[in-house]
């Protein structure tokens, strides 16, 4: 039954293939986007004006740039560029995929072609962010006077929140503890799918840990906050919709911290209960629970920790907690109330902090 | 080809590629007779290592056949092969024992091939599989610490806990990577002389691999040697001399009495 000896020549050839499109993909969006960038900028010092006399927003030259030429000429100089590596140095692309030589590597980034590239493309992405997300320093410095009297009232916090501050206070940490809670079950039963570790076994195995993997990192790549949304419609306004926002979430974080814990596990006591004849539960049970068990109380608590703090501002979109009275506060200007509404989730907040922060220290 | 009775285990070709093409074991052919404790000797990286776990299937061989007592454990799967596993204890360097488990709890996970699943799953264990864990304990001589945290113990303290878990296995084989390595040599005799005792009392089976001379020459009956993943040499402990030695660890190198090589 010999594996591997026979498959490794092609896979190698196949790997770098792969390695090569890899490096070549990267360099085409590189060069692209410094492209577009360097027209975006173009335009916009130009004094091109639009059909309606005023200078063109950065939205309305986004609208007008040239995109396939530049793409095509983007892939053409990636092509180039990893044609002559040779004679011009590592493109980006292959420098970050395939790594350079010690010689080139050795160099200051002032005697490479990628060094320049690299320092132009930041240039780049700097003065096309300060148009696109139309940064006015002048505003900034001079029309502080508006916003003073929120300040002022912010350190003039009103009593009449206050009773009803602390009851909704009291709602936001029971919501997180609540969300904390579901998610502990599920995140411990899925992270053992999404060990690697554990899943070498079968082709079938190896297949539910890309699967969970991959759920996983979807679910925390969108925020709480559109996640109480979806809730929202579903159970309807109010601190159940916010629990579930923040269960779903930290199902995803604690899989990933917890999985992550389980890959790094000592293997030796493993090892030892396979020997012994032990099942796969029983491995499980008493080769990597005792492990992990103490790291994975303490991810909890910090995840506790960090869905308190979520939970006060989930009330925002109608997930319960004190969000939901700051909100209509900060939106009739009731600046008082207010000031007493984010003292008081500051303060939950710094004591959750300390508090978690020390139980983590005993445990560990 | 159906090996006698007395044979323990027996390997034929067995070899052992890992992954990027690193060859750990080539064409292993080895019969060990019931009651035998044979040493495995080599260099770092000559295999030892693989070829223990090899036997008992904790790493799949990529080619060859390897059977316990007639049986061929290379082509058990599932519930199978953990019976065959029961069969073959196995100790380790860093003993491995569930540094957050008591002490019983540890040799009670030396039953764990045939206790009942759901039990075993809360830690627990029939009285009468306790009785037998602490009459272990009394036997390595660490009984009164029976309740105490595994990590809590001294490293010689800790490879004891392991043979009595061994023991808890009611195992024909026991395999040993290098079980006295991470002990101080004072210790090394009071360790030894536990798996000899399993040797010569119970008439179990040993394997284990060693890289002290001195002890080599007073437990083993047999030596084999690995060199690159294949075996260079065969012989009783008392053929161990300067030549040998040389074949097995290269010319460089000198044994030296109570020394580690
Ligand atoms: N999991 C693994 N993946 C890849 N290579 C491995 C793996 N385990 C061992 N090897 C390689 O196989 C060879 C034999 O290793 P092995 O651990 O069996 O040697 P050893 O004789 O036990 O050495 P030591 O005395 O250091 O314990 C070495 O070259 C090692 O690098
Ligand atoms: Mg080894």
């Amino acid at each position: 039954m010999p594996r591997g000896d026979e498959l490794s020549a092609p896979r190698t050839h196949w790997a770098k293939n792969v390695a090569r499109l890899k490096a070549l993909t990267v360099d085409a969006i590189l060069l692209t986007t410094a492209g577009i960038m360097v027209e975006f900028l173009l335009m916009a010092f130009s004094g091109v004006r639009g059909p309606t006399g005023m200078l063109l927003t950065a939205e309305e030259i986004l609208d007008r740039i040239h995109y396939p030429w530049l793409i095509m000429s983007g892939v053409i100089l990636a092509f180039l560029w990893n044609l002559f590596y040779g004679w011009i140095g590592a493109s980006p692309g292959r420098a970050l995929v395939r790594g350079v030589g010690e010689r080139e590597a050795a160099l200051p980034w002032s005697h490479t072609l990628r060094g320049w590239f690299t320092v132009l493309f930041i240039e780049l992405t700097f003065f096309t962010g300060w148009l696109i997300t139309e940064v006015d320093l002048p505003t900034f410095l001079t029309k502080f006077s508006k916003a003073s009297d929120i300040v002022r009232g912010l350190f003039h916090p009103s009593a009449t929140v206050l009773h009803q501050g602390i009851l909704l206070l009291v709602q936001t940490v029971f919501l997180a503890f609540m969300a904390t809670a579901f998610a502990i079950p599920v995140a411990f039963a899925l992270s053992f799918l999404a060990a690697r570790n554990l899943t070498r076994g079968s082709a079938l195995t190896r297949a539910v840990y890309t699967l969970t993997r991959t759920g996983m990192n979807f679910t925390r790549a969108v925020e709480p906050l559109v996640w109480a949304l979806i809730f929202i419609s579903w159970v309807g306004i109010g601190p159940f919709a916010g629990v579930l926002a923040l269960w779903v979430h930290s199902v995803a974080a604690l899989t990933k911290l917890y999985s992550e814990q389980i890959e790094s596990i000592d293997p030796g006591p493993v090892e030892a209960i396979t020997a012994t004849g032990a099942s796969t539960l029983q491995v499980i049970r008493y080769g990597v629970v005792p492990q992990v068990i103490p790291p994975f109380l303490s991810f909890t608590i910090y995840r506790w920790d960090i869905n308190v703090r979520m939970s006060t501002i989930i009330g925002f979109v109608g997930g319960g907690g004190i969000g939901y009275i700051l909100k209509p506060r900060v939106d009739l200007g009731e600046w008082g109330e207010v000031g007493t509404l984010v003292l008081l989730i500051a303060i939950t907040v710094w004591l959750m902090d300390i508090v978690s922060a020390r139980i983590r220290e005993k445990i560990v | 080809m159906s090996p006698g009775r007395d044979v323990a285990v027996r390997l034929e070709g067995v070899g052992k590629v890992f992954p990027g093409n690193v060859r750990a074991l080539a064409d292993v052919n080895l019969e060990v007779a019931e009651g035998e404790f044979l040493v495995v000797l080599g260099l770092s990286g000559s295999g030892k290592s693989t070829l223990l776990r090899c036997i008992n299937r904790l790493l799949d061989p990529t080619s060859g056949r390897i059977w316990i007592f007639g049986s061929e454990i290379t082509a058990a799967q599932g519930a199978e092969l953990r019976r065959m596993r029961r069969q073959v204890a196995m100790i380790f360097q860093q003993f491995n024992l569930v540094r957050r488990h008591t002490v019983l709890t540890n040799v009670l996970s030396g039953t764990l091939g045939r206790a009942g699943l759901l039990p075993s799953l809360f830690l627990r264990f029939p009285a009468a599989e306790r009785e037998r864990a602490l009459a272990a304990l009394e036997r390595v001589g660490i009984a009164e610490r029976a309740g105490a945290r595994a990590d809590a113990l001294s490293g010689g303290q800790q490879q004891r806990v392991a043979i009595a878990r061994a023991l808890m296995q009611e195992p024909r084989v026991i395999l040993a990577d290098e079980p006295v390595a991470s002990l101080d040599p004072a210790l090394r005799h009071s360790v030894m002389r536990h798996v000899e005792g399993l040797n010569r009392e119970e008439g179990l089976t040993v394997i284990c691999s060693l890289h002290d001379i001195d002890l080599v020459k007073q437990y083993a009956t047999r030596v084999v040697a690995l060199r690159q993943g294949r075996l260079v040499w065969e012989g009783a402990p008392g053929d161990l001399d300067r030549d040998t030695f040389h074949d097995i660890y290269g010319t460089d190198a000198e044994p030296a009495s109570n020394t580690t090589i």
